[in-house]
């Protein structure tokens, strides 16, 4: 990873400008930002499942009001990358399970810095509010242009730091694999499936209500039956239960406005 | 010339396009204290020069937009197409009546900003991100495009499904609020939100079973008794741990708590058969 620690680092700062500061436009979601940072490193396969267990487990932790989410790029860049270094003959999901366990606290840390950087935003504002009322307008475009460099410049201090931290904390993942017989590692793997989960538990605490609990249970048994009795390569499944959800939301679209 | 003489200014199509564009930086200033204020301000600006020439209007007229606007950002858009045209309008009236104007825009803001906020949230944070997510991460899990040069189908496919309707809301929500102006808050009910929301979300239902089933595929290939067995429990650990984070367990918290659970579960001597770990190294 150190390598490409520069790269990496500049990367996630641009990925981060998405988050709120510019366009909002998914790019710095799990789902995407796994596989850019894996891709980085040279394995897009871990990226892109580590951004996927990511973006279920958090799927239900959103922006509403003045509450800010736990820093979910970081999470995903630092994680990716600390399990592209350790995973050279260890185990896939027990490495995705420890790199997202060091990547936690670190993200946490992203968004605290974020919180700190709003709050000092209020001074920029007072300051833009000053210059207007002087008609110095070019001032009041040029604060928001030195935001998004601000933004930038603490989007890749942060990366560097936790991609840093989370260099050195891959030695201490050798050293729980050689202790008490290999059974931590062993633990990390059976937590992986434990975390899909908690990722599908996400899932139904956000969208899952008693009215519609039903459903979820129909489609699970139909699923099933459909692989038990006819094992059709899992993308037809996919593709059916979207062409099913499709049918609803066209169905509840049009009775709303008949309605 | 006084404001009464003065004819009012012609914005064009490339003004409103400008006003757009900046659209996408509505939060860059965004603060603790009047959250999207700088943003607005910052969007309205190419159209406020056009229709303010005089620094001292101007002036005054950005220092009214500066005032505590929160709001989802993809929703800004309905008020931000209404304000732009009220503003016009306002221009357009004598200076007697231009008072009132400004208090009519004031209250659109505060009067929107609440309802349009919790649409937005409900329709693209709770609803059609996690269709979305749920999409990609069902297929990344069923390893539906396992080879090398398919990888990037699915974050692609992600950004496209939840960018057209993202981009679309924008623009449409844009300018049918200049085309409407204050009009634009009795129209709102008309796109059918909240039945796209139930839709989707049934939708998203439906692919969550298919996820639950796909995860516990890989055993089918052995013994279809295993397989039931596999699903029934992880149906009921879902199950549990849907009712701890209703609990308002934060998922952080919840996977410290499920690693530590399955560090227990590997020291315990009669549950643990110590797997033959595949490894991931290439």
């Amino acid at each position: 990873m150190m390598e490409h620690w520069l790269v990496v680092a500049l990367v996630m700062a641009f990925l981060s400008l998405d988050e709120t500061a510019v366009g909002n436009f998914m790019f710095s979601r799990p789902i995407v930002t796994g596989p850019v940072i894996g891709w980085l490193l040279g394995r897009t396969d871990i990226g892109l499942e580590l951004g996927a267990v990511i973006e279920l487990i958090w799927i239900g932790d959103l922006p509403v009001g003045a509450h800010l989410p736990l820093d979910l790029m970081m999470l995903t860049g630092t994680s990716v990358a600390l399990a592209c270094e350790l995973v050279k003959g260890q185990n896939l999901e027990a490495v995705m399970t420890y790199a997202m366990g060091v990547a936690i606290p670190l993200a946490a840390l992203s968004t605290e810095i974020e919180i700190l950087l709003r709050k000092f935003h209020v001074r920029w504002l007072h300051f833009a509010q000053r210059k207007i009322l002087n008609s110095q307008f070019r001032i009041f475009e040029w604060i928001n242009h030195l935001v998004l460099a601000e933004q930038l410049l603490k989007g890749f201090l942060v990366s560097a730091f936790c991609l840093t931290v989370a260099h050195f904390s891959s030695g201490f993942y050798v050293l729980l694999g050689k202790m008490l017989d290999g059974k931590v590692i062993d633990g990390f793997y059976y937590a992986y499936w434990l975390l899909l989960a908690l990722g599908c538990s996400a899932v139904i605490d956000l969208l899952v209500e008693k009215k519609t609990a039903i459903y979820l249970l129909l489609s699970i048994v139909a699923m099933m039956t459909l692989a038990l009795w006819r094992p059709l390569p899992d993308v037809y499944l996919v593709a059916l239960a979207l062409l099913i959800g499709f049918l609803f939301t066209l169905f509840y679209v049009g009775k709303g406005e008949t309605a | 010339m006084s404001p009464e003489e003065r004819p009012s200014a012609k914005v064009t199509f490339f003004d409103l396009a400008h006003c757009f564009w900046r659209i996408f930086f509505l939060q860059t200033v965004w603060n603790f204290e009047r959250y999207l204020s700088y943003g607005v301000t910052y969007v309205l600006m190419p159209v406020l020069k056009k229709i303010y020439p005089s620094p001292e209007e101007r002036g005054q007229a950005m220092t009214r937009h500066m005032e505590y606007f929160n709001t989802h950002p993809y929703m800004a858009s309905f008020v931000l197409g209404a304000i732009l045209r009220m503003e016009q309008d306002k221009q357009a009236q004598p200076k007697s009546k231009q008072k009132q104007k400004e208090d009519e825009i004031s209250a659109l803001k505060v009067g929107m900003m609440g309802p349009i906020a919790a649409m937005g949230d409900n329709l693209f944070w709770a609803t059609v991100r996690p269709y979305c997510g749920l999409i990609a991460v069902t297929l990344v899990l069923s390893h539906a495009f396992q080879n090398k040069g398919q990888y990037w189908i699915i974050p692609l496919l992600f950004l496209a499904v939840y960018n057209i309707v993202h981009l679309g809301i924008r623009f449409m929500g844009f300018f049918q609020g200049y085309r409407q102006s204050d009009q634009v808050v009795l129209t709102l009910r008309k796109y059918g939100f909240q039945e796209a929301i139930r839709g989707l979300r049934l939708a998203s239902i439906l692919l969550l079973g298919v996820l639950i089933v796909f995860v516990n595929l890989s055993v089918l290939e052995k013994e279809v008794g295993l397989f039931v067995l596999k699903l029934t429990f992880f149906t009921a650990i879902v199950g549990l741990f849907t009712f701890a984070l209703h609990r308002k367990i934060s998922p952080s918290q919840m996977f410290y708590a499920v690693v530590l659970f399955a560090l227990m579960l590997a020291f315990w001597p009669t549950i643990s058969a110590p797997p033959v770990l595949p490894v991931g190294g290439q």
